[in-house]
């Protein structure tokens, strides 16, 4: 898998790649408006990553640009401008997701394996791990052909692991993740526990392996 | 422009003292200046008819028995007199004296003039009196005067400063007025009366300088925050996304995963002050313009869902009791609003208290249980929070209010039974 970083920021784009390249993705970096474009040009990715205030340009051009050449590379725009406003105009322009700086890289693994799954599977959206089977569209789980029933929330975090394969989240990547906006409001994360908790019982029952492990009580990781 | 006008220092108060005191001061003066008058005129009078009286009598050139007879008549007929013989000559005495008199049947003040008439040789000593007003009578008529003008003054002092003084601070009343509906956030100077008297019109002049400076000063601001924020926002993604691949790292120990945990925490703490400190500015830059129609009970459901896994965890027992409430407003202020103080209940509610959601009549009740009051003039200011126990970015009531008060929302706080409420009336 190909993915694209046009971000300016050497810190921000170095830790994405490193982030993303022990997931098995093949990444490349822009750091101007005129890089970014040249590449989208040149070459398709299966998602880029797009930050709007670029040296040289607005991201939103490049993003134009792509859908006028009618291209399907997967686009999450990464922005600091995280107002409804620019949320609206890149998500009209054709972007595929908007996450707003800072954010935590689980969340942004998370998202471009969503993005990446979507374009890639079509109607057929299966993930398969292991024992373990997830129907994307009817929303069902099974483990060795069984059933399991799992809550809105447990699916939720489900797919986040598996989107974050051997890598350790941090417990408020996975706060956030699960609450969304009112979770950067609460210092407490404490309920993460008690999802994952039976996230792991329900698994555990159906008879998978003991794939999920805690770190030292604060983070969590997805062995597969 | 008209010629300028001078602006009269305007007080009633010390005018109607000083007015009062003079006149008060003049009822004695009119009284001794009265009563000299009247005393020197009627002893000149008597001298003069004591000088008439011995020319008259001695021109007669009568013998001494009709002189005697004369006088005697006189003295019993002609009133205001009195004859008597005497024996060696006397200085003459003017003199005042109040007794009964009982021709009138009173008491009544006469002036005196005791002195020496020699006529064929005899001397005599002769009174000549004259009724006049006595004292007190005079000082009573001429008090009564001056008390009837010092009334007749005051009315029209009273009368005449109300007229003038209204007037005259027209052009006050109206800056005050104007200057009442300014409002900083809206970035506008309001407009000023003109003015053609020279204070007022310096007074409009500082007034507008002072407005626009308080603008300029509070656009810079608000600029400041809202840039400082979104430069802030780079950084803070760089540190978010090292520190997540710091947690990569296989070589790290338990006591340095907890030092990675609380980084994360500070880390997440400043994202949400920062992300607040931006909103905030959004707001106050009149963002967020496009109003809808709201079905607030729906709205205010959904909001609390959210939490339900919050009050799970902190084992808080809540309760709601919604009727439906159409309103019209921005979707995302109002959810903001309604999360910011159902965020504010959750966080400060002990485990086992209780959280209570009323929504009727227009009215949004927010209560949750809490040992004591809280301090509200400080409550809804930025940064105010009272502790540091909490992890709050001291800026969602602010965030509340600023929104209420852009729809003319009602935003209040109370205490009661061990309660705190916090309330919106729409």
């Amino acid at each position: 898998m190909k993915i694209l970083i046009i971000e300016d920021e050497p810190g921000l784009a170095e830790s994405i790649g490193a982030y993303l390249a022990a997931q098995d993705y093949l990444c490349e970096y822009a750091t101007t408006w005129a890089q970014a474009r040249e590449k989208v040009e040149m070459y398709r990715y299966d998602c880029i990553l797009l930050d709007l205030m670029l040296p040289g340009g607005d991201g939103i051009d490049i993003l134009e640009t792509l859908k006028k050449q009618g291209q399907q590379d997967g686009v999450i725009i990464i922005s600091a401008k995280g107002d409804y406003e620019n949320k609206i105009r890149g998500l009209h322009a054709g972007a595929d997701d908007y996450l707003v700086k800072p954010f935590h890289l689980p969340e942004l693994a998370a998202r471009i394996y969503s993005v990446i799954r979507r374009r890639n599977f079509g109607n057929h959206n299966h993930v398969v791990q292991n024992e373990l089977k997830v129907d994307l569209l009817s929303k069902t789980v099974t483990v060795h052909g069984s059933l399991i029933v799992l809550t809105k929330k447990e699916l939720d975090l489900l797919l986040f692991f598996i989107g974050n394969k051997n890598r350790v989240i941090a417990k408020s990547a996975l706060a956030e993740h699960l609450s969304g906006d009112i979770a950067d409001m609460f210092d407490n994360h404490d309920f993460v526990y008690a999802h994952v908790k039976n996230l792991k019982k329900k698994l555990s029952e159906a008879g998978y392996g003991n794939y999920l492990k805690t770190i030292y009580g604060t983070g969590y990781k997805w062995e597969g | 422009m008209g010629r300028m006008k001078k602006l009269l220092d305007q007080s009633l108060r010390p005018l109607v003292i000083y007015a009062f005191t003079v006149l008060v001061i003049s009822i004695p003066v009119y009284f001794l200046i009265v009563d000299w008058i009247w005393e020197n005129e009627l002893d000149k009078h008597h001298h003069a008819i004591r000088e008439k009286l011995e020319k008259r009598l001695t021109r007669l050139s009568l013998p001494d028995t009709a002189v005697d007879n004369m006088i005697a008549a006189l003295d019993k007929v002609q009133p205001g007199f009195s004859f008597s013989e005497t024996a060696a000559p006397r200085p003459d005495s003017l003199y005042t004296v109040i007794r009964f008199d009982s021709f009138m049947n009173d008491r009544e003040q006469f002036r005196c003039l005791t002195t020496d008439i020699r006529v064929n040789g005899k001397l005599y000593r002769v009174l000549v009196e004259t009724n006049m007003e006595e004292i007190d009578e005079t000082i009573l008529a001429i008090a009564a005067a001056t008390v009837f003008f010092i009334t007749l003054l005051l009315i029209g002092f009273i009368y005449l400063n109300r007229k003038t003084a209204l007037r005259i601070w027209q052009p006050f009343y109206d800056t005050l007025a104007s200057l009442h509906t300014f409002r900083l956030e809206t970035g506008k100077a309001v407009p000023l009366p003109a003015s053609d008297v020279t204070e007022f019109a310096d007074l409009n002049a500082s007034l507008d300088s002072l407005m626009q400076g308080s603008l300029a000063s509070y656009r810079q601001q608000k600029e400041f925050t809202e840039n400082a924020s979104h430069e802030l926002q780079t950084p803070l993604a760089i540190v978010k996304s090292q520190l997540d691949m710091l947690l990569q790292s296989q070589s790290l120990d338990a006591e340095q995963m907890r030092i990675v945990e609380q980084v994360y925490q500070a880390i997440n703490r400043v994202s949400r002050i920062n992300k607040n400190l931006l909103l905030l500015a959004r707001i106050e830059h009149a963002q967020f313009e496009e109003n809808g129609q709201l079905a607030l009970d729906q709205t205010l459901a959904a909001v609390a869902a959210q939490f339900s896994d919050r009050f799970e965890n902190n084992a808080v027992h809540y309760a709601e009791n919604i009727e439906p409430f159409p309103i019209e407003a921005n979707p995302v202020l109002t959810e903001i609003l309604l999360t910011n103080l159902l965020v504010n209940a959750v966080r400060y509610t002990p485990a086992g208290g209780d959280v209570r959601v009323h929504l009727r009549g227009g009215k949004l009740t927010v209560s949750n249980t809490g040992p004591t009051a809280l301090q509200a003039e400080n409550l809804f200011r930025r940064f105010a929070q009272a502790s540091g126990e909490h992890a709050g970015s001291g800026l969602g009531l602010a965030i509340a209010r600023e929104i209420c008060e852009r729809y003319g929302w009602q935003i209040g706080y109370d205490f009661a039974d061990g309660m705190h409420r916090f309330s919106v009336r729409f």
